[in-house]
């Protein structure tokens, strides 16, 4: 009798768990969406139609010609870094280093440059950061977007 | 003598079994025939054999084991007695989790920290303000970020050689 009722009860409790701490294990990865782009102060303005919702962010830049080099989605765990390959070899590390509601911290690290930068944005905004300096006229950015 | 095999069903009837009547006519033919009589006799030693018999076979048997065993059962439900007067399913809830505090704690404290912890995490992920918060670290070169309603705009500075 009381062998069964700690078993209903264990099997009770496994189900309360699941169901209560369910949103909060599901909530441990955050996606990500990263998208190499290059500026280009040369040529006609022209944006990449897949980076219109850029255009409002890009716009202060002296680059006119966007284009989009590389894309990819991800799912960060927090404190894991990702690496996203540059043309040229080079490669920009990325971090989440915090989740708080829609809310999210990434650190973006360039290890050619010994840099790194920790931005904070809140769900619906992106990060541009230049990953390599400007070379010709032309220069590469990485777009970070939680829940994209 | 002729009436015997009349009365002779009735000669093992246990007393109650027989109507005023009838027991009237047995005795009255009993009065009269001795073999009836004689066979009455030994109906009725044989019945007394038999519960005798029986009695000290159901004495032989020891039931105390049985009388400790309801005793118990008896003073383990003796708690429900002084209960306050509540409705019958509310006394037979409190009676059990009384019965069983051990099990229901072990089954409601992961739950509770469960939930604790669901609260805090939500609490956290309301906190108001969304500013961009931005920590730059960078050696040699200047870093210009740009803030946007779309999020920040960091800019490298120029490679010094």
């Amino acid at each position: 009798m009381s062998r069964r009722f700690l078993a209903r009860a264990g099997a009770a409790a496994f189900l309360a768990l699941a169901v209560l701490a369910g949103p909060v294990v599901a909530s441990a990865g955050v996606p990500v969406g990263i998208r190499v782009i290059k500026g280009s102060r040369q040529g006609p303005a022209e944006v990449d139609p897949r980076l219109d919702d850029l255009k409002r962010q890009l716009s202060p830049l002296a680059y006119v010609r966007w284009e989009l080099v590389r894309s990819e989605k991800l799912d960060l765990e927090r404190g894991k870094t990702e690496f996203v390959p540059l043309p040229g070899g080079d490669s920009v590390g990325v971090t989440m280093q915090e989740q708080r509601g829609d809310v999210v911290t990434f650190e973006v690290s360039l290890t050619s440059r010994n840099t790194e930068s920790r931005l904070t944005v809140e769900k619906g905004q992106r990060i541009v950061h230049q990953v390599t300096p400007e070379k010709g006229g032309e220069a590469l950015f990485v777009t970070v977007q939680a829940w994209p | 003598m002729t009436s015997c095999p009349r009365f002779a069903p009735l000669l093992g009837a246990r007393p109650g079994e027989l109507s005023s009547s009838e027991m009237r006519a047995l005795e009255a033919h009993l009065a009269t025939c001795e073999r009836c009589r004689l066979a009455a006799a030994d109906l009725a030693v044989t019945d007394g054999l038999v519960r005798d018999g029986l009695i000290q076979k159901a004495n032989a048997r020891d039931f105390a084991p049985f009388v400790d065993e309801v005793m118990a059962r008896i003073a383990g439900a003796g708690p429900a007695r002084h209960l306050p007067a509540v409705a019958p399913a509310a006394r037979g809830l409190r009676a059990w989790l009384a019965g069983h505090r051990r099990a229901v704690a072990t089954a409601l404290a992961p739950v509770l920290a469960a939930a604790a912890l669901i609260v805090y995490v939500r609490q956290q992920g309301q906190r108001p303000g969304q500013v961009a918060m931005l920590e730059l670290a960078s050696e040699g070169d200047v870093t210009m970020v740009l803030q946007t309603s779309d999020g920040p705009v960091v800019l490298l500075g120029e490679e010094r050689t």
